[in-house]
């Protein structure tokens, strides 16, 4: 008995240090991030409205609205509470996070959802962020910046005009793989298509709602069109219903949404 | 080494010299200041673990081997991050890039928000609209959409600790269905929105989906799961590199 009590408190210890300094750092990372913009809006004498801004990030939330919610909601299970402060400020949690935690565990043979599981999955995350933050600091921060010193300005120019069509293309074809949900897909498709081909040309003045209109759309049209067969709506509870998905994503396709 | 300009005289509304206030001393503190916290945190956790692991039966070796594990796995998918890292540089920055796309967001997330919020100006992420004002704009708006997954991370991880069971009630048809399709929704409008603007838009967009499909047919044949961790750099450079093409003929 004194031995499990031992084992209980040690894992208390690490529950509350975890939770505490877990929130702080994420706290202090929130407060960095945002303090570069809040420098070019307020000191840099840049004309940024914040009329602008709210109407931006309204634009924002309609089309990410939901995403912000509900992905904390599917890691928290795979995770756990003390690796979702990690996970959630690092990033790259499906392509790098996870696949990382997941050779952890099965090198040392900790099988995922016991404490031993989850120390090793802390461990390996720490492991990956040290890797991640060297290379982003030494391939981004000092050769990417000269590279982008060295290369000629036509070369810049052409990046910077045609960037978003050529990430979008990309990123496009990521998402309808990886979502593996071809009725969705189709929707989002047709929706954009009608939006951008017919509604625009018709009433101009919605351009700046055009996409969080496509994307609610989509979202509303996909629900009422979802394959009922293939869905099931009795599932116990939602905490089940990700893990199943994230299941079934982990054993074909580790690395696929160009998710968080 | 591009030096970071001084602000006060490069700051100007309509220029669209966006590297000037992009890769400013500031803007590089800041994003300093996110990987300082990262190290912060990855030490308190590293030794929280190590305290923790014998009580569990756990070794110190096995620490060290998970966190080396951890590292190794990390390699091929943070140079792939790194990769699309470099192609973002001219667009917002090295201080943009390495905080939003290299830690916090990703390359689709951001992209998305800084279009979406250049639009609301009236105006396009890149090209003759995209002035330091409207980068200036679409960083706001980048920050504070990846604020929001944070303080959403900040208020359900107790909440779901203490198994709130309101939460787990939530219909699980609808965070299966909604979520995948509000973000292929999404990327399909933006990327369809780019199309009737030139030809040249066109080829990009085209030619990087392509790429990319082709790059998924055969990761799915060969069943080597590193090329589709590649596959989003690749094609993103390849398309830039048609694109260039295009544009000279």
């Amino acid at each position: 008995m004194p031995i499990a009590t031992e084992a209980h408190q040690a894992l208390t210890t690490f529950d509350k240090t975890t939770s505490r300094w877990g929130r702080i750092t994420m706290i202090a990372g929130l407060v960095f991030s945002l303090s570069a913009p809040a420098y070019l809006v307020f000191f840099s004498g840049l004309d940024i409205q914040i009329s602008g801004i709210l109407g931006a990030f309204a634009a924002l939330a309609a089309v990410f609205g939901v995403i912000w919610i509900v992905e904390p909601l599917t890691y928290y299970p795979i995770l756990g509470a003390s690796s979702m402060y990690q996970a959630f400020m690092i990033g790259n949690i499906s392509n790098k996070l996870l696949p990382s935690a997941m050779i952890a565990q099965s090198t040392i043979g900790a099988k995922p959802g016991t404490r031993k599981g989850e120390l090793a999955s802390v461990a390996a995350i720490c492991g990956a962020a040290t890797v991640h933050l060297a290379s982003l600091f030494i391939f981004v921060g000092l050769l990417g910046t000269w590279l982008v010193s060295i290369i000629p300005a036509d070369i810049v120019q052409t990046v910077q005009v045609y960037i978003l069509p050529t990430v979008m293309g990309a990123v496009l074809v990521q998402a309808i793989v990886s979502q593996k949900a071809p009725r969705s897909a189709v929707i989002a498709v047709a929706v954009a298509l009608v939006v951008n081909f017919v509604l625009l040309p018709l009433i101009p003045g919605l351009a700046m709602f055009a996409t969080a209109l496509a994307v609610i759309s989509t979202a509303v049209l996909a629900w009422f069109l979802r394959d009922r067969k293939a869905i099931d709506t009795t599932g116990d509870d939602a905490a089940n219903a990700v893990n199943r998905r994230d299941a079934d994503d982990e054993t074909t396709d580790t690395v696929s949404g160009p998710t968080y | 080494m591009n030096l970071p300009t001084a602000l006060p005289a490069a700051a100007d509304n309509n220029s669209t010299d966006i590297l000037a206030v992009a890769n400013s001393p500031v803007l590089w503190a800041c994003a300093i200041g996110v990987f300082l916290v990262i190290i912060v945190q990855s030490v308190i956790y590293m030794k929280a673990a190590k305290v923790a692991a014998p009580s569990i039966g756990m070794t110190q070796a096995e620490i060290k081997t998970s966190f080396r594990a951890g590292a190794i796995s990390a390699l091929g998918p943070s140079l792939a991050v790194v990769m699309v890292a470099v192609a973002l540089l001219t667009v917002f920055g090295t201080p943009a890039v390495l905080v939003r796309i290299g830690l916090i967001g990703s390359v689709s997330y951001e992209t998305a928000a800084a279009a979406i919020a250049a639009n609301t100006a009236g105006a396009e992420l890149g090209g003759p609209t995209y002035t330091q004002a409207v980068f200036g704009l679409a960083l706001a708006a980048m920050s504070l959409g990846g604020a929001m997954w944070m303080i959403a991370t900040l208020i359900l991880t107790p909440l779901l600790k203490k198994g709130d069971s309101a939460l787990r009630k939530v219909n699980p048809a609808i965070m299966l269905v909604v979520p995948g399709a509000a973000m292929v929704g999404a990327f399909s409008v933006l990327g369809i929105a780019e199309l009737p603007k030139s030809w040249i838009h066109v080829v990009a967009f085209v030619s990087s989906a392509v790429i990319m499909t082709v790059l998924m047919l055969i990761a799915k044949r060969v069943g080597k799961p590193w090329i589709k961790e590649w596959a989003l750099g690749i094609a993103i450079i390849l398309g830039l590199a048609i694109t260039y093409v295009a544009t000279r003929l």
